[in-house]
Formats: C-alpha cells, structure tokens, sequence
C-alpha cells in the first residue's frame, strides 16, 4: 500500500521534501504560542491548509491521478490567507484598503482563470494549470512584501531585523515569490497531466525555495516572543 | 527542441535575476535599518550628554548664586550688623542715667542686633556648607544631625566608615551632602517617623549613602507612576545623574523606609578646587 508513496518519493524527492518541512513551522507556531497574535494565526490556517494539499496531492500523484485540481483551488485560498497577513502587518490604512481589495478581486480572476482554461470542470483527467492567476499572485505578494519593507524603513519601528519573525518570513517569501515569477506562468504549458515537458532544472528552483522559504519561517517563528508580538 | 532549449535557459536566467533582485533589496533593507538605527543611537546619545552638561550648569549655577547670596548677606548685612552693635555699644556708654527708658531701649535694641546676627549667621551656613568644604562629609553631615536634634524629638545615629582623610571631589561631597539633606527633610516631613539612620560607606569603588526611616514607609515607583514626586526626589536624581550615580528606594520588612544612594568614586583631579569659603577672611564675632 506504501509502495506507491514510496515510489513517489524515491522518483522525486524534492518535489516531496517540502511536503514534510511544512510540518516543522507548524510545530514552532504552535510550540511559540504565535497564533495568539492574529497575522500568525493566519499564518497557522495557510500552512495546515498548504499542508493539507500538499498531502491530497501527494497522494493523487502516489496514484498517478491528476491533481492539478487541487493545485488551482489552492492559489486564491493561499493568496487570501497570505495577503491576509499584511492587512495586519502593514501600518498605512490605503496599504490595508488595497491588500484587501486585491483579495476580493485576485479570488475572482483566479476562478475565471480557472474556468476559462477548464471548460469542462468535470473532466478533471484533463484538468489543467491556471495561466495567469499564479503569476498574478507572486507579482501581488512581491508587492506586498516591497510595501512592507518600505514601511518598517520608514517608521523604524523594529531596532533588530534578525530577531523580527516577519521578517524572516517576508524574506523567505520574497525569495521563493522571486524565484517562481517566471516560472509560474511557462508551467501552464509544460505541467500538462497527460505528456508533460520538462523544463530542467528551472522546475526544480522552486521547489528549492519552497523548503528554503518553510525553513525561514521557522526561524523567524522561532525568535518570535509572546510579550513583543504586538511590535513585531 | 533547439526552442525548448533556449526557453529553458532564458527561464534560468531570468529566475536568477529575480533572486537576485531580491537578495540585494533584503540587504538594502537591512543596512539601512542598521545604518538609520546607528545614527539614531549617536544623536541620542549626543542628546544625553548635552541634557546633562545643561542640568549640572543649572545645578552649579544654584550653587554659586547660594554662595554669593551667603557672602554677601555676611559680607553686607553682617558688617553692618557689626558697626550697629558697635555704635549702640557706644550709645549705651553715653546715655548716663542707669535706669532711664532710654537705655532699656538702647538695651533692647542691642538684644536684637545680636540675636539677627546670630541669625544672618545661621542663614550663612545653611547657604553654604562650610563645614563639608573643610571637614568632609563625615563632619558635615554629624554638625547638621547635631543641629537638627537641638530642637526635635527625634533621634538621628550616624555612622560612617569612611576616614576624614578620604576627601571626594567637591562636587560629589556637594551632591551627597544635598541627598542627605533632601531625604532627612522628607522623613521629618512625610514619615512620622522617631528615628532616623543615616550610614556612609566609602570603598575603592563606590560611596553608599543610607538614610533609613522608622516611619510610614512609602513606595517610590508607585509615586513616580502617579507623578506625585516632588521636586526633591527629581531634584535627587537629577543630581545623581551628573556624578553618574543611582538611588534606590527600599522598603524594609520591618517597616519605614530606606533610601540607598550609590555613586561611583573618582579619582580626584590634581588641580585644586577653586575656594569655595565665603568664610575665610573674617569669622563673625
Ligand atoms: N521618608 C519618607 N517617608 C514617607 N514618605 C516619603 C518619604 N520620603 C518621601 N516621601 C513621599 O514622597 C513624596 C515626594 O517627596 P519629595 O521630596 O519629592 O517631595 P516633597 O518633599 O513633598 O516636596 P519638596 O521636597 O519639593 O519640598 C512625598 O510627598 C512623600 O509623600
Ligand atoms: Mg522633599
């Protein structure tokens, strides 16, 4: 029964490696107490939710079924959490205004997006990647970030970079959001289910990130302090 | 496939570019905020050090305006007092008949010469402590006990470790002195109090200075929080700023209060003070 999994794993490894780092920012919020401050508890829900798919997929992958489905559903739901987060981190309440809106209107074309390439939602055999919605996304979230970072040089309200959890994260998704704009958009013609195109090892830089962003958020969490979690 | 190829190299490179990218802007924003955070600390601290060099001209300059008040109410007031006493001595020699009004008067007149001269002396030293200036602070500080047990039911011990050879710089002998003064005052003031223990302690490193009280107690950071302090507790450690030094307020289980000033001792600079003695030339008779 564990052979297809297995199988998986030794065939990709690093496709399946950030699967199971996701579980170790888990444990840190928890074992932290982070979720008492709400941007980390959003952060909780985006990584048990990005765990869940990821193991949904990883099973339907196990299975040689499609799971492209699920890799799309996860975009706005992901990209709502995440930017989620900034509506609390950022200061500016126009900064806030705009993040949320971008959710309400990213959840909407990344539907479209989806129905537009999938006509027929039903046959999830031919199921394919979204064009547009997650390049949208890393574009958005890099925005977010760059917004963010304007904001604590400007107000200097956090003396030590290297002790702010958010930081850490922001830096671990600017990276990973960095790495895969480019890539995001070309996957949409390579990642088909049925006779995919590899496209070397660019494929494999962004599973890179993921575990190096997973890893960031770790250690960002770990420096997180219960009594400062207001400040930072 | 020579298309694939290319794409998938320009893919790389283009990914490569992105980090790139934002590697350098992390590091952008961490220098800056390391940069601004640095410049921040200097101005502070350049801050500091101007507030201070401010409070302690504000602090000096009290002192000398006291001392040129004290010299100049002897010097004056107390010269002419001098010739007052002089020429009714004299008055009195001239007015002949010995029970007349006129010399009970002349007699009268001359008790309270004399008594406001003793009293523009007294005023004199209170300004300026003389006795700190030539003696020490041991001796300083058991004259102003003696003084202030002559009319008071209170008890004041003094006990001090250190030698009357070990001299501080005067400003710091100055700045003890006034502490002590300042917390004695408060708990005769506020703490209903019927003894008060004041301890000096002098090692190679610091100066303690101790005034315990038996009295109601008090709790200073419930004060401060309240801004109820008084211009005498800032004025206190607004002194100990200056000389670098810390106080301390306890409260001792067994009641009353305790006040524990600590300041750290410096070596004492070669040139001599400048004369501080209003008192030098003449002693009042
Ligand atoms: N030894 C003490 N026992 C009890 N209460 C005290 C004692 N010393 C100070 N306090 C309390 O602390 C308060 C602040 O004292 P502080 O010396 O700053 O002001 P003050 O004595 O009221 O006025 P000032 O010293 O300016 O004439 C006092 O009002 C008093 O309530
Ligand atoms: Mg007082």
């Amino acid at each position: 029964m564990f052979d297809n999994y297995i199988g998986l794993c030794t065939r990709h490894p690093l496709q399946c490696l950030p699967v199971f780092i996701t579980i170790l920012p888990i444990i840190i919020l928890l074992k932290r107490k982070a979720y008492i401050s709400k941007p980390y508890l959003i952060l909780l829900i985006f990584l048990i939710f990005k765990l869940a798919i990821d193991l949904i997929m990883f099973h339907l992958a196990a299975h040689r079924t499609n799971n492209l489905l699920f890799y799309n559903i996860s975009i706005p739901v992901s990209y709502t959490l995440l930017a989620g987060m900034f509506i609390y981190k950022l200061d500016s309440p126009i900064f806030k205004k705009l993040v949320a809106l971008s959710i309400v209107l990213f959840a909407l074309f990344s539907i479209w997006d989806m129905m537009r390439v999938n006509p027929d939602m039903n046959d999830s055999h031919n199921h394919s990647m979204v064009p547009y919605a997650s390049t949208i996304q890393c574009i958005l979230m890099i925005l977010w970030i760059l917004l963010y970072f304007y904001e604590i040089m400007v107000s200097m309200k956090i003396p030590n970079l290297f002790n702010s959890t958010f930081f850490w994260i922001c830096c671990g998704f600017l990276l990973y959001y960095s790495s895969f704009v480019f890539i995001a958009p070309v996957l949409h013609y390579t990642e088909k289910w049925t006779n995919p195109l590899s496209i070397g090892f660019a494929a494999n830089i962004s599973y890179i990130f993921e575990i190096f962003y997973l890893l960031a958020i770790s250690v960002g969490l770990f420096n997180f302090e219960k009594q400062h979690y207001a400040k930072y | 496939m020579q298309n694939i190829e290319e794409l998938k190299f320009a893919l790389l490179l283009a990914t490569l570019a992105m980090l790139i990218m934002a590697f350098f802007v992390i590091t952008f924003v961490m220098l800056y905020q390391k940069r601004k955070f640095e410049a921040e600390k200097a101005l502070n601290s350049i801050e500091k050090s101007h507030s201070k060099r401010l409070l302690d001209t504000a602090l000096n300059s009290e002192e000398t305006e006291r001392r040129r008040i004290a010299q100049d109410l002897h010097d004056d007031i107390g010269t002419m007092l001098s010739l007052t006493k002089l020429s009714l001595n004299q008055l009195n020699k001239i007015v002949l008949e010995p029970d007349s009004k006129e010399r009970s008067l002349i007699h009268k007149s001359q008790t309270l010469v004399e008594e406001t001269i003793l009293h523009v002396r007294r005023i004199t030293r209170d300004l300026v402590p003389t006795t700190l200036e030539r003696f020490g602070l041991s001796e300083a500080i058991s004259e102003f006990i003696n003084k202030l047990e002559d009319n008071n039911q209170l008890q004041i011990t003094f006990h001090s470790t250190a030698d009357d050879s070990m001299r501080q710089q005067p400003k710091v002998e100055l700045t003890i002195y006034r502490i002590m003064q300042e917390l004695v005052n408060n708990a005769i003031k506020h703490s209903k109090c019927s003894n008060i223990e004041i301890e000096l302690e002098i090692n190679s490193e610091f100066i303690f200075l101790k005034v315990a009280d038996n009295g109601i107690g008090f709790n200073a950071t419930q004060l401060k929080e309240d801004n109820l302090v008084g211009l005498g507790l800032l004025g206190i450690e607004s002194r100990l700023a200056i000389i670098n030094g810390i106080v301390r307020y306890v409260s001792p289980p067994a009641g009353g209060s305790l006040a524990i000033a600590q300041i750290p001792v410096a070596p004492i600079s070669e040139k001599k003070p400048e004369p501080l003695y209003p008192f030098k030339r003449a002693k009042i008779s």
